[in-house]
């Protein structure tokens, strides 16, 4: 399958570090973190995570969650809902779909409705939402909120959940299903993360500091990112980023550790290459997942390091929002496509020593350079993997 | 693209529910009216090791049991199919589990069930018993699961001319959470579509799909009784609707709602009985 002829219309992203993207390019310019001491109410584990504190006061009524709340938050920025309302007077708002990535869905309400169960263990009526309290929570919202009428579904596949909307994007674009499509992804800071993944002792103490030899564990965070996709003949105006490229894989390996040789995560890099029609010395920036985590810093950098040459330069961005889970596909999607059409090349924040077992290009500081083909990995548990692959639009034109 | 049709063939189906422990169990219930009687509880697919066939939650089981069913019918090997699970509700009971541990002081998860609590749990426990390292997608659309899992399997198989296994399964409601998600219904089934040439119009269990902009309710059907329950209640279910189609000795269409504006449009050539 070739799919040169994907376009990025436009995007925004709203995470720790910034409200939106125009926000989010002085945080990485200037290298200010969003981390913070875990403040999350009623949690008392020792971490740092990247909160959004604008959604904590939003009260969307029956629709009510703090997922929602993140959604909707995320929507209000930059000009996504201006792009969408001309889409839908253009095409018919039932010819704009809607493919949203989530590993928590809204089960933060689900987790409050549980602390307010009416004497006789009920829901009570505030809480009897069934739109907010079933896996397709953020697609049903989105479609609410935004009166986009065409198909609307949820990808919940943990953390690569809003990576793989790109891929199902674009098979919904070449197949004619929709004229545009809205792509997005949203997690939020809830009781269920925050102590399963201190049950799997993955949590830091400290900021995480993704491939450093000292690096002990994540931090983890709430994000909502979105973008535009439509086909190249139908776009007036486009964001000059295409879509080149996606892989696809699964580690078949365990359901919370990743493949120890990265087997899985390479077919994914491997796949979206082939389907990009570039050799990996073409591409000239990844965002790596980079969890900070022993196991997947350990086994992304020693892939990466086999994979790429030294004129790849790399960096993970999670010490900017922490690891958004299953927002963090599309968020960091975003930054490598920014990364393109700035030229900057975000540091590897927090980086002091690279791990000793490791080689391969990563530095703390942000970089100048100007950049064609750029890459985003996202592995989540279950073994599931996604890679993307970006490019600007002027070097491609009948490269494929 | 001109008429937007996308079009692959059905090769093998799988299913465990209620009232039965595999598709042919459940074509004859839907072509003899025979009523139902229920199965055990919970199906024991063989195909996961034993010590994590333990560890493994009821909706997982029921989707890893009707997928290997599939792919065993089909004579493919599950390492060489993408596939793509669905589930209208997720897992509830972990759900349940994790509410109540969360809303108590101490907060201690059990680690294997916070990893087992995701929604790509019955994807994972696929791949990794079957070593399938293939694309595997974990998708939810709550009333419309069934109809939007199709949308995405098929413009896969089509767009990546590759073979697809789509699961759709879903579990009993917990307590809690039944008065807003009404199903106490066990439910499974798996296709495995293929893609076909576009000049092919023999092919067996031909399946043409269209994304129409005209907004339907789910078609009335007629089910067995225990089956016309699971069909009301459960999500998955709603895949009765084109198995039915399987049954029948000609061509036949069906409308499934998608969206708010939009519909799915199926229609079976060539209808013949898989195994």
């Amino acid at each position: 399958m070739n799919i040169r002829n994907i376009r990025i219309v436009d995007y925004e992203s709203t995470t720790a570090a910034a409200d939106n993207i125009e926000q989010l390019r002085i945080a990485i310019k200037n290298q200010t973190s969003g981390l913070r001491k875990n403040d999350f109410p009623f949690s008392d584990l020792d971490t740092w995570i990247g909160r959004v504190s604008a959604i904590d006061d939003i009260d969307l009524g029956e629709w009510q969650s703090r997922n929602n709340a993140m959604a909707a938050y995320g929507l209000q920025q930059g000009t996504i809902l201006a792009q969408l309302e001309t889409l839908k007077t253009r095409f018919r708002p039932s010819r704009v779909g809607i493919i949203m990535g989530s590993s928590t869905s809204s089960i933060d309400r689900t987790e409050t409705a549980y602390r307010h169960l009416d004497e006789n263990g009920a829901l009570t009526p505030e809480y009897q939402q069934a739109t907010v309290h079933n896996p397709h929570g953020p697609g049903l919202f989105v479609a609410h909120k935004t009166g986009v009428t065409g198909p609307a579904i949820t990808i919940n596949t943990a953390c690569s959940s809003s990576a793989k909307v790109f891929a199902t994007g674009a098979r919904w674009l070449q197949s004619h299903v929709v004229d545009a499509v809205l792509v997005g992804g949203v997690d939020t800071l809830c009781y269920s993360v925050l102590h399963g993944f201190d049950s799997l002792q993955l949590l830091s103490q400290n900021p995480c500091k993704p491939f450093d030899n000292d690096r002990d564990g994540i931090n983890l965070g709430e994000a909502s990112g979105y973008a535009i996709l439509m086909r190249a003949e139908d776009c007036e105006t486009d964001t000059g980023i295409e879509l080149a490229g996606y892989g696809e894989s699964s580690d078949a390996h365990h359901m919370s550790h990743p493949h120890p040789e990265g087997l899985g995560a390479k077919q994914a890099i491997e796949s979206a290459l082939r389907m990009a029609n570039l050799p990996a010395e073409e591409i000239d920036y990844i965002n790596l997942h980079g969890t900070s985590s022993q196991a997947n810093d350990s086994i992304e950098g020693k892939l990466i390091g086999s994979m790429f040459p030294s004129s790849t330069q790399c960096s993970s961005t999670k010490g900017w929002m922490a690891h958004t889970l299953g927002a963090a596909g599309i968020t960091e999607a975003l930054i490598a496509i920014d990364a393109a059409r700035t030229d900057l090349i975000p540091g590897s924040l927090n980086l002091s020593n690279l791990d000793s077992e490791l080689d391969f290009s990563i530095t703390p500081e942000n970089i100048e350079r100007s950049l064609t083909h750029v890459m985003s990995n996202s592995f989540g548990f279950g073994g599931n993997n996604c890679c993307l692959v970006f490019s600007k639009t002027d070097n491609n034109k009948g490269s494929a | 693209m001109s008429d937007n049709i996308l079009r692959c063939s059905i090769k093998a189906v799988g299913g465990w529910g209620q009232n039965y422990t595999n598709w042919q169990e459940l074509s004859e219930l839907l072509t003899t009216g025979a009523t139902a009687e229920n199965t055990a509880s919970s199906p024991k697919p063989e195909i996961i090791p034993a010590n994590e066939r333990r560890r493994a939650p009821l909706p997982v089981k029921l989707a890893v049991e009707s997928s290997w069913q599939a792919t065993q019918s089909a004579g493919l090997d599950p390492k060489d199919l993408a596939c793509v699970f669905v589930s209208g509700l997720g897992d509830t009971q972990l759900t349940d589990y994790m509410c109540k541990v969360l809303a108590t002081e101490n907060m201690q998860l059990s680690p294997t069930k916070f990893h087992n609590s995701v929604h790509n749990a019955a994807a994972g426990y696929w791949t990794i018993s079957t070593g399938c390292m293939k694309a595997a997608n974990s998708v939810a659309g709550f009333n419309e699961s069934v109809s939007l899992a199709i949308l995405e399997a098929v413009t896969q198989c089509v767009q990546e001319q590759a073979p697809v296994q789509i699961t759709f399964y879903d579990a009993p409601s917990s307590e809690i959470l039944k008065p807003l998600l009404k199903n106490d219904q066990s439910f499974s089934a798996s296709l495995i579509i293929e893609p076909v040439l576009e000049s092919n119009q023999t092919d067996s269990n031909l399946l043409e799909m269209q994304v129409v902009s005209q907004a339907t309710e789910w078609p009335e059907l007629d089910l067995e009784t225990h089956l016309d329950t699971s069909y009301k209640q459960n999500p998955s279910a709603r895949i009765l609707a084109v198995l039915n189609m399987l049954t029948k000795d000609s061509a036949d269409t069906v409308l499934l709602p998608l969206s708010a504006e939009t519909s799915l449009q199926l229609t079976l050539h060539n209808p013949k009985l898989v195994n």
